[in-house]
């Protein structure tokens, strides 16, 4: 009797972790899974182990898969750890990885600071717009500039706070540029957060 | 509440909507310099909007100075 895995409801990339784990201490594992993801991830540990691979579907979505060893009997799998990376796909990557956007100029681009300072201003207007949002906007160096009292994107950084979007300003660059009682828009911050707000995700917008 | 109308300015190149920001910003409208909308097109990417309200005062200011190339309602 093959052993069952249920996997039901978890997060890739825990069904393949926890199929390969099974076929490594049995024949023959059964693996109860309800995405498509998941089904793919383990019909690649399968070609990669050398392992038997069948999937029928069952009711309410649910697929169930039949992993049986095909090697030495008695032999565990071959350990392919180095490269049997799982994908958890673009989607569900795209949606779990906060965009952070780092403002570290008044003006966007090097070139031309006129053209850069219309950039920066329709750049952060446009911010506004995208979806999913920005979850944390960072100002730093000249970048805290936006963030005074007579800015002209102060209406567009108020938009994105209203929306949920975290803004951070330097501290230490407000106090650099004597800007401490100008600051109208978002929250004055310190390099420990701003480190880690950037060190946390893999999507960095810098314009 | 109702949604804010809005005019936007369209000029022929960027030099021109930059011309026409300094002239409106001097006249004390409030305006904004923003992307020139998808539905929009346009060779020059930006534009300047103003509360429709204030369009007559904006047309009004430009007028001989900077020549625009439409109006639209937002």
């Amino acid at each position: 009797m093959p052993i069952i895995v249920d996997v039901r409801g978890l997060a890739c990339p825990h069904p393949v972790i926890l199929a390969k784990k099974a076929i490594a201490e049995n024949e023959e594992v059964t693996v109860l899974v309800d995405n498509e993801i998941a089904v793919e991830n383990i019909r690649r540990l399968a070609a990669k182990t050398a392992c038997g691979f069948s999937v029928t579907e069952r009711e309410g979505g649910v697929r169930e898969i039949a992993l049986v060893r095909t090697g030495a009997a008695g032999q565990p799998p071959a350990d392919t750890d180095a490269e049997a990376v799982p994908s958890c796909g673009v989607a569900s990557e795209k949606e779990t990885r906060p965009i952070v956007v780092v403002l570290s100029d008044n003006h966007m681009g090097r070139g031309d600071d006129v053209l850069g300072d219309v950039l920066i201003r329709t750049f952060i207007h446009t911010l506004a717009q995208l979806k999913p949002l920005p979850a944390t906007i960072i100002c730093y160096n000249a970048g805290v500039k936006l963030a005074v009292k007579d800015s002209p994107v102060l209406d567009d950084f108020q938009q994105l706070a209203q929306a949920g979007v975290d803004i951070l300003v330097c501290g230490t660059c407000v106090n650099y540029f004597g800007l401490g009682d100008q600051i109208a828009a978002g929250r004055i911050s310190n390099m420990y957060d701003i480190a880690e707000t950037m060190a946390g995700t893999a999507r960095l917008l810098r314009p | 509440m109702e949604a804010q109308k809005f005019m936007v300015f369209l000029f022929p190149s960027v030099s021109y909507t930059l011309k026409a920001e300094k002239i409106i910003k001097e006249k004390g409208v409030a305006y904004k310099v923003i992307p020139v909308p998808r539905h929009i097109s346009s060779d020059c990417g930006v534009c300047l909007r103003v509360a429709v309200e204030q369009q007559g005062l904006a047309a009004e200011a430009l007028q001989g100075l900077v020549t625009w190339e439409r109006m639209v309602l937002l």
